[in-house]
């Protein structure tokens, strides 16, 4: 199978013999490719393929091969991209991390691919990066099937009422608990359910944005957390506190 | 024909070399018992006694037989400034470009969360400490310039400068003989954000 000029963003990429890589790309039409890049770290003309080869650009790549491993044939900017500074870098990488761990190899999710082009393009440009990872990872579990409706009680087939309680059953979706059932953090308010519903993820319901998420994310990461989670956490410890925090 | 179970044994011994694949091997195993047999010898004492002497220095984890290296030690160098760089490799080109006399601390990788990668991993823990203790001015950040570089650099600021300590990054740009024209525009973007006005005195 030969690709060419296939809209990409690279989600990782580690070292392999002398001076290849093997890559990560999340395609628009092929969804996440593993490939490998032979001598990206050889020099040509100034700057390397590897100047190229950042996450969070925009890149045209062509790629070729029958196993489940390609070879990269070239690559090409697409424009200038976002400059991720900071934090901003963190909540990127953590981007990527969910891509890498959810998503099945050559199942392509191109809508998810322009959801995720316009969620790096507004993390650089928002005041507060956390509304538009909650609204990311809503994005991504519905796209892999696992979606759920905030505003629907999954028992009853009812919407969420304003001043119920609710808690998260695995595949199932949200439904009605007593106020004081079960740990504090295992039930959330239909009010905050609903904005959740609406879009809305800051305010007072971005602490139940960020934990309902959380809960419905693990459950499909088979146990293994995410490293990007640990290494905000360390973060906030070591640095400066801060008022937002990572997913 | 078929190798003695000792031919073998080296042949695949060497495989471990990056880049050396069956066939490389193989030649390099018969030209050492062929033509060198001493430099065979030569190669087996010094790999063995690199691998027992050899450890990380104790305040730059940069490779040394000493507790503590060279340069660490070198009291003509500049004590207070240290230079953070990812690999031994990177002390070398920097020491071979002859600009800087300060210390250096080696983090023997970069931060990858997605290959779990962390803050202690690369010894920031004890960076930090020495940083502290030592009472060191300023902090050089020669990681590199991609997205990994970056985000240890942007993690090691944060750690350090409400601590009060000067904290610097190596600038990045258009590379010495090179061209403009074929230049990656992203590298143009940091020259031109970087830039630098030119001192009346060096026209």
């Amino acid at each position: 199978m030969r690709v060419s000029l296939q809209p990409a963003y690279l989600l990782h990429s580690r070292p392999y013999r002398d001076s290849s890589q093997l890559l990560e790309v999340f395609t628009a039409e092929h969804g996440c490719v593993s490939l490998v890049g032979r001598g990206v770290h050889r020099r040509a003309r100034g700057g390397s393929l590897r100047a190229n080869l950042q996450p969070f650009r925009p890149l045209l790549v062509s790629f070729s091969g029958r196993s489940e491993l390609q070879s990269l044939n070239a690559v090409e900017s697409a424009g200038a991209g976002v400059q991720l500074a900071g934090e901003r870098l963190f909540s990127g990488l953590y981007l990527n991390e969910l891509l890498l761990r959810l998503l099945h190899r050559h199942d392509p999710h191109p809508t998810l691919f322009a959801g995720y082009a316009s969620a790096l393009d507004q993390l650089a440009a928002a005041a507060h990066s956390e509304p538009v990872l909650r609204a990311f990872e809503l994005q991504l579990l519905d796209e892999l099937g696992y979606g759920f409706d905030p505003a629907e009680d999954a028992h009853s087939h009812q919407s969420v009422r304003e001043d119920g309680w609710y808690r998260y059953s695995d595949g199932l979706g949200l439904v009605a608990c007593a106020p004081d059932a079960g740990a504090p953090g295992q039930r959330f308010p239909g009010s905050d359910l609903l904005a959740i519903a609406r879009g809305e993820f800051s305010g007072a319901a971005a602490g139940s944005a960020k934990r309902l998420l959380r809960m419905v994310i693990a459950g499909h990461l088979g146990g293994r957390p995410l490293h990007t989670r640990d290494l905000f956490r360390q973060y906030r410890q070591g640095g400066t506190a801060g008022g937002e925090g990572e997913s | 024909m078929k190798f003695s179970p000792a031919l073998l044994e080296l042949i695949e011994a060497l495989r471990c070399l990056p880049g050396v694949g069956p066939k490389s091997a193989q030649r390099m195993t018969l030209h050492l018992l062929e033509r060198n047999r001493e430099g065979a010898e030569v190669l087996a004492r010094a790999l063995l006694q690199a691998v027992e002497k050899v450890d990380h220095c104790q305040r730059c984890r940069n490779f040394t037989e000493l507790a503590v290296c060279e340069i660490c030690a070198d009291t003509r160098r500049d004590h207070s400034t240290i230079c953070v760089v990812e690999t031994p490799a990177d002390v070398l080109a920097v020491e071979q470009s002859s600009s800087y006399r300060g210390l250096y601390f080696v983090l023997m990788g970069h931060l990858s969360p997605i290959d779990g990668i962390g803050p202690a991993e690369i010894g920031l823990d004890r960076f930090q400490q020495r940083v502290l203790e030592e009472g060191i001015n300023e902090v050089i950040l020669a990681t590199n310039p991609t997205v990994e570089g970056e985000a240890t650099a942007y993690y090691l600021t944060d750690m350090l400068l409400p601590r009060g300590v000067k904290v610097s990054r190596i600038a990045h740009g258009v590379p010495l003989g090179g061209e403009l024209e074929y230049v990656d525009g992203n590298t143009l973007a940091h020259a031109f954000s970087g830039r630098r006005q030119v001192d009346p005195g060096h026209q």
